[in-house]
């Protein structure tokens, strides 16, 4: 058995950052396609805002993300109605709210060091708590994603044509609220409040060059999402890297592979045309 | 009389100043009406409270003899202005976005089976994009996006077709492409077309009404000058007068009173071909021509 499965510690990480990375890759599909990717950012800020509070309050940081994150994200909502043509601030005040108020209250936080785990997250030291809360989840996200695929395909592409078919656009936008905002505030504990909205990004930017049909976005964000994780967290095993800045880079790689994959496949494109 | 939109003393504002004032128009079943007006007038808005989207502030809309509550819960298909051009840049094969029209026989929450699948390319077919079903829609033209578009629409099998300038950003060809399309449907399947135009001169032929939206009242009184080339009858619909009437538009042939002359333009062969007869006699209404103004 290779080294790296031989400590229990790394066969939590590599399954909970695997959990993690399929539901964020679904998650962020809808989101980036929403036009919404900077989201992920506002939330997982807001979420420190929820860790401090935790840690003030002496009760589960992971709880106080959670409820700080679900604020966050029904705030987005009401704002972005408000301000109509420029509903795109409402991202930009809720994320500028939640790191003000994280700055504020981590002065108080006794131990620094507890909360600075959960800006770059600690996904290698994940207790069997949460492993379990992971993998629940888990199953939770990716069967109410599945389920309700279409509609969020239909809203996603375009909100108003849904609304008009029958698609209950409310409720389905504040159950996909609710599942992306208990997702980042769990990852960001495993992976860091500072990385998890990279991952819920990068990979479907990356998918989104080479795949041919939206399904098949989905299959390849999921793809290079499980990809960099393991592929960073073995990398951070025998290189004693940062795992959650290296699987965010490994992905990286993967976007800047597939754009390259596109434009050959474009220039060729081309070349057939012009020789036909 | 089968009046399936009416819009009664409908006013609305976004503020305290009316864009629409007191409008009262009916569309009956059959009907290709052309809706046209001056940029900002107020015609999209009228589209949206036609859809239910804006909530008028005075007056009322029926759909099919009932009040407008819920659009999804009529049998009416919304084609976006732009819509085209804005699903280029979304990921998804033309299958994939057909299909997405289907929600409500799918069901919520449920997955498509093969007989929606199978819907899909017969409404991919139905605006000849059957080939391009897996082709991404971003790698279409603007007149193919567009009747892609249509396509999504019409899976829902549509007795209303409310559309919202599809012709804006389609080059020629395209238009021709298109307005072919919808005339057939109009003539072939009864649907009942609204739609929201600034290229009269090209959908003026195919509608046999065009209301004019102007300065929040919407008329056929104050129609401009001479669109509607020509128009007759057929004995397949009914009309506003209790006549059959069905326009019939860009024949290449010059009408006469004679049924066999008609049946030798392009759409009538179409309409041969899949078994119909105009045996009932074209009581031709040749409101045309030489500047003489016509109102359908």
């Amino acid at each position: 058995m290779p080294m790296i499965f031989q400590y229990t510690y790394m066969q939590r990480a590599l399954l909970v950052g695997c959990l993690l990375a399929v539901l964020v890759a679904c998650l962020g599909t809808v989101m980036v396609h929403k036009r919404l990717s900077l989201i992920g950012d506002a939330l997982s800020h807001s979420s420190l805002a929820g860790v401090a509070l935790g840690l003030l309050g002496g009760f589960n940081p992971i709880v106080g993300a959670m409820a700080t994150c679900l604020v966050a994200a029904f705030a987005i909502e009401g704002i972005r109605k408000k301000l109509g043509n420029h509903s795109e601030l409402a991202v930009a005040i809720v994320l500028s709210t939640g790191i003000g108020l994280a700055g504020v209250l981590s002065g108080f936080v006794k131990s620094s060091a507890d909360f600075n785990s959960f800006l770059f997250g600690s996904i290698v030291a994940i207790s069997s708590f949460e492993m379990y809360l992971v993998s629940i989840l888990a199953v939770v996200v990716l069967v109410a994603f599945l389920m309700l695929y279409k509609e969020l395909f239909y809203i996603s592409f375009d909100e108003q044509a849904a609304g008009i078919s029958g698609v209950p656009v409310g409720a389905v936008n504040a159950i996909f609220t609710i599942l992306t905002s208990v997702t980042i505030s769990i990852a960001a504990r495993t992976v860091g409040a500072l990385i998890i909205s990279s991952l819920m990004v990068v990979p479907v930017a990356a998918a989104m060059s080479i795949a041919r049909s939206y399904k098949t976005t989905v299959l390849w964000a999921v793809f290079v999402a499980v990809a960099s994780t393991l592929g960073g967290l073995v990398l951070s095993f025998y290189q004693g890297l940062k795992p959650g800045g290296t699987i965010v880079l490994i992905s990286v790689g993967f976007f800047l592979l597939f754009r390259g994959i596109r434009l050959i496949r474009e220039h060729g494109a081309q070349v057939g045309q012009k020789e036909g | 009389m089968d009046k399936v939109i009416e819009v009664k003393d409908l006013s609305f504002g976004y503020t305290k100043e009316k864009i629409l004032e007191h409008v009262n128009f009916d569309v009956e079943r059959g009907d290709f009406a052309a809706v046209i007006g001056d940029n900002g007038v107020g015609k999209s808005t009228m589209v949206k409270l036609l859809l239910g989207v804006l909530k008028p502030t005075e007056g009322e809309v029926r759909i099919e003899g009932k009040p407008l509550v819920s659009i999804s819960k009529t049998k009416v298909g919304y084609l976006p202005q732009n819509s085209g051009t804005r699903a280029a840049s979304f990921p998804a094969t033309c299958e994939e976005i057909v299909m997405s029209s289907l929600y409500k026989e799918i069901g919520f929450a449920r997955f498509p089976k093969k007989a929606h699948k199978e819907k899909v390319l017969s409404a991919l077919e139905e605006v000849g994009m059957q080939d391009k079903a897996k082709a991404l829609i971003g790698e279409l033209s603007g007149g193919q996006q567009q009747r892609v578009m249509l396509a999504r629409v019409l899976a829902g099998d549509p007795a209303i077709l409310i559309l919202d300038e599809p012709t804006t950003g389609v080059d020629s060809e395209s238009v021709d492409r298109l307005l072919h399309i919808l005339h057939h449907l109009n003539i072939e399947k009864q649907v009942t077309i609204l739609m929201v135009t600034h290229d009269i001169d090209k959908v003026g032929p195919y509608a046999n009404r065009v209301l004019c939206l102007s300065e929040g009242a919407c008329s056929e009184e104050a129609l401009p000058h001479a669109s509607i080339v020509h128009a007759h009858s057929h004995a397949h619909s009914h009309g506003r007068d209790g006549s059959t009437h069905i326009h019939c538009a860009n024949c290449e042939h010059e009408h006469k009173h004679d049924p066999s002359t008609c049946a030798e333009c392009c759409h009538c062969d179409e309409y041969h071909e899949h078994g119909h007869h105009h045996e009932h006699g074209h009581d031709h209404q040749h409101d045309h021509h030489d500047g003489e103004e016509k109102r359908g």
